[in-house]
């Protein structure tokens, strides 16, 4: 499994020779989901206490629960429609490079590629955790008392050192998930690897260049 | 012989009319002034007084018709009115007659006249000493420290006397000065030649000349008077107090949002103990304390002795300083309070220029180095 990191080439031409199966992809996906889902988790117990005047204090720890719950599940399911989502725009413009392959062969091997994700998920998990319960204490920031504001309120959060090392980290994270994707195209399309990098460079480029852009670098 | 007859016969008028002007005086009753009152005993000068006489019929079987009473003086003013057609005073009674008078001279001894007509009664004509002295009553200053501190309370005494010759009454101090305390001490009546003793305490807010204005305030009579008394002092610094320094200070820059920890040691370099050391961030613009140093309680600080204190602020972007507030008591539960001011230097590690700290560079940095190796060796692998 560890090849897929090291040498994705040789694992996905392995992978080739076998039926196609989405049970580890999925599992990968649902591992990188639930990582994921902590640090939304985590975000929403953060947003709550922006919204503490916003909310009586009894509805505020039921807030808090629901709230947290919901944006883990939601984070797991997003992740699913991110993967199907990335897997079908490879699979459209892999087809403009005359791509040849099955949908679920592309679905399995783009599944294969979040293995990074997950590590970066981790990293970024262990970097909430720390901004959550040592530094958010020390920070002053105005209560919000309209929720529509909770996304302006948040923002200075976002921008803080920690949490734009998190982002770093999950973009370096996400350009090796992008060459895993790269090789895993070539085989699961039969591309060239000069087509397989234009069709997985796309769509990954929009999205580090829109990930960038919410760092504020931009 | 011719002229001894009329000689003779002048001779006898005489006697027959000297003994007849005997008769008529005996036949007229007999009234006296047995006692006279003075109040106040002594006046002061534009003091207004009153003198009681006591009217005696001495008589004992014949009431007298008392016709007026009057009081005459050129030196002391009379201010009341003479009593007319007083009426009868029986046998062995007495009457109380009061002139309200006001002495518009000089200090010295007058000596007002009282006139009482009656109505086959003898007049009477009474003269009555009255003295003005316009000694007032002394105020000065009985103890005073040598040296008086700023924001220590220093002990005044103050003595009065009186050295006039009657008692005077509703004696006491005032004063305004917002720095004395008590406003007021009430000392009451105080007798001749007798001095009694009020103590204040001052405790100055500011270094430097002071005037602390006394007032003196008594009764002679029914009369009011003041003397003031000014007392000048010089505050100065206390040379023996706790000497609160700070060393050591470092602004330490927290993730995120301006927030800094300020850390350092409070000195005492002063020759006495600081109590209920509390440290704080000040009030000022685009400055705000946050938790969970918002304020550092240092406690009981010897002479000599030293503390570590950290606190927690906020700073705003275009805000380089940040006000220390240093509040501690002495042994007298006098607060003291000063102010440092902490210059905030904003280094790479602040975010307000939004540039990423260098330790977060340096893990940044590892981990491309880490990614990239990993893309290269999966692209020589291929």
């Amino acid at each position: 499994m560890l090849e897929v990191l090291t040498n994705p080439s040789r694992f996905f031409e392995a992978r080739m020779k076998g039926e196609e199966s989405l049970k580890i992809p999925a599992l990968i996906i649902l591992i990188s989901g639930l990582i994921a889902g902590i640090s939304a988790f985590l975000i929403t117990g953060m947003t709550m206490e922006l919204l503490r005047e916003a909310l009586p204090p009894e509805a505020m720890g039921i807030a808090s629960t629901i709230g947290g719950i919901v944006a883990f599940i939601g984070a797991v399911v997003v992740s699913f429609v991110i993967w199907v989502v990335f897997a079908a725009i490879f699979f459209g413009i892999s087809y403009t490079f005359k791509g040849e392959g099955k949908f679920k062969r592309t679905l399995e091997f783009v599944g294969y590629g979040y293995i990074p994700m997950i590590i970066s998920g981790i990293i970024s998990v262990i970097f909430m955790y720390y901004f959550v319960y040592y530094v958010f204490p020390t920070m002053s920031i105005p209560s919000v008392t309209d929720p529509a504001k909770v996304g302006e309120a948040l923002e200075p959060l976002l921008k803080s050192p920690l949490m734009q090392l998190s982002s770093a980290i999950g973009i370096l994270f996400m350009l090796w998930s992008a060459n895993i994707w790269v090789f895993g195209l070539k085989h699961a399309r039969n591309l060239t690897t000069k087509n397989a990098l234009i069709t997985v460079a796309i769509p990954v480029a929009v999205y580090l260049l829109w990930m960038i852009y919410q760092m504020g670098a931009m | 012989m011719r002229q001894t007859i009329p000689l003779f016969l002048f001779l006898v008028l005489i006697v027959v009319g000297i003994s007849s002007a005997q008769v008529v005086e005996e036949q007229k009753s007999s009234v006296m002034i047995t006692s006279y009152q003075i109040s106040p005993e002594v006046l002061m000068r534009n003091d207004i007084g009153t003198i009681t006489v006591t009217v005696n019929n001495m008589e004992l079987y014949k009431s007298v018709n008392i016709k007026d009473a009057r009081m005459l003086s050129r030196d002391i003013k009379v201010l009341s009115d003479s009593y007319f057609n007083i009426g009868r005073l029986g046998p062995g009674e007495s009457l109380n007659l009061t002139f309200t008078i006001k002495a518009i001279c000089p200090d010295g001894i007058y000596y007002p006249r009282i006139l009482v007509e009656g109505e086959d009664a003898q007049n009477i004509r009474y003269s009555i000493p009255v003295t003005v002295d316009s000694s007032s009553l002394t105020i000065g200053i009985k103890d005073l420290p040598e040296d008086i501190f700023k924001e220590e309370r220093a002990r005044i005494e103050l003595v009065v006397g009186n050295p006039r010759q009657n008692t005077v009454t509703a004696v006491k101090i005032v004063t305004e000065e917002l720095e004395v305390i008590p406003s007021e001490v009430f000392i009451g009546a105080l007798s001749a030649d007798e001095s009694k003793v009020a103590s204040f305490n001052f405790t100055p807010q500011t270094k430097g000349a002071h005037v602390l204005n006394f007032k003196l305030e008594f009764k002679n009579g029914d009369n009011h008077h003041s003397t003031d008394l000014g007392v000048p002092l010089d505050v100065t610094e206390s040379k023996k107090n706790a000497e609160l320094i700070l060393t050591g200070i470092e602004v330490e820059s927290m993730s995120g949002m301006n927030v800094f920890k300020i850390t350092g040691d409070i000195n005492n370099a002063g020759l006495k103990e600081a109590k209920s050391v509390v440290m704080k961030v000040g009030d000022s613009e685009g400055v705000e304390a946050m938790h969970p140093y918002k304020a550092y309680f240092v406690g009981l600080l010897n002479a000599d002795d030293f503390s570590s204190f950290e606190l927690d602020v906020k700073v705003g972007e275009n805000e380089t300083q940040v006000p220390l507030v240093i509040e501690y008591k002495d042994e007298d539960g006098n607060l003291f309070t000063m102010t440092e001011h902490i210059s905030i230097e904003r280094h790479q590690g602040t975010t307000s220029s939004g540039e990423l700290p260098l330790s977060v560079i340096v893990v940044l940095v590892v981990v491309a180095i880490f990614v990239i190796g990993a893309i290269v060796y999966s692209w020589k692998k291929r």
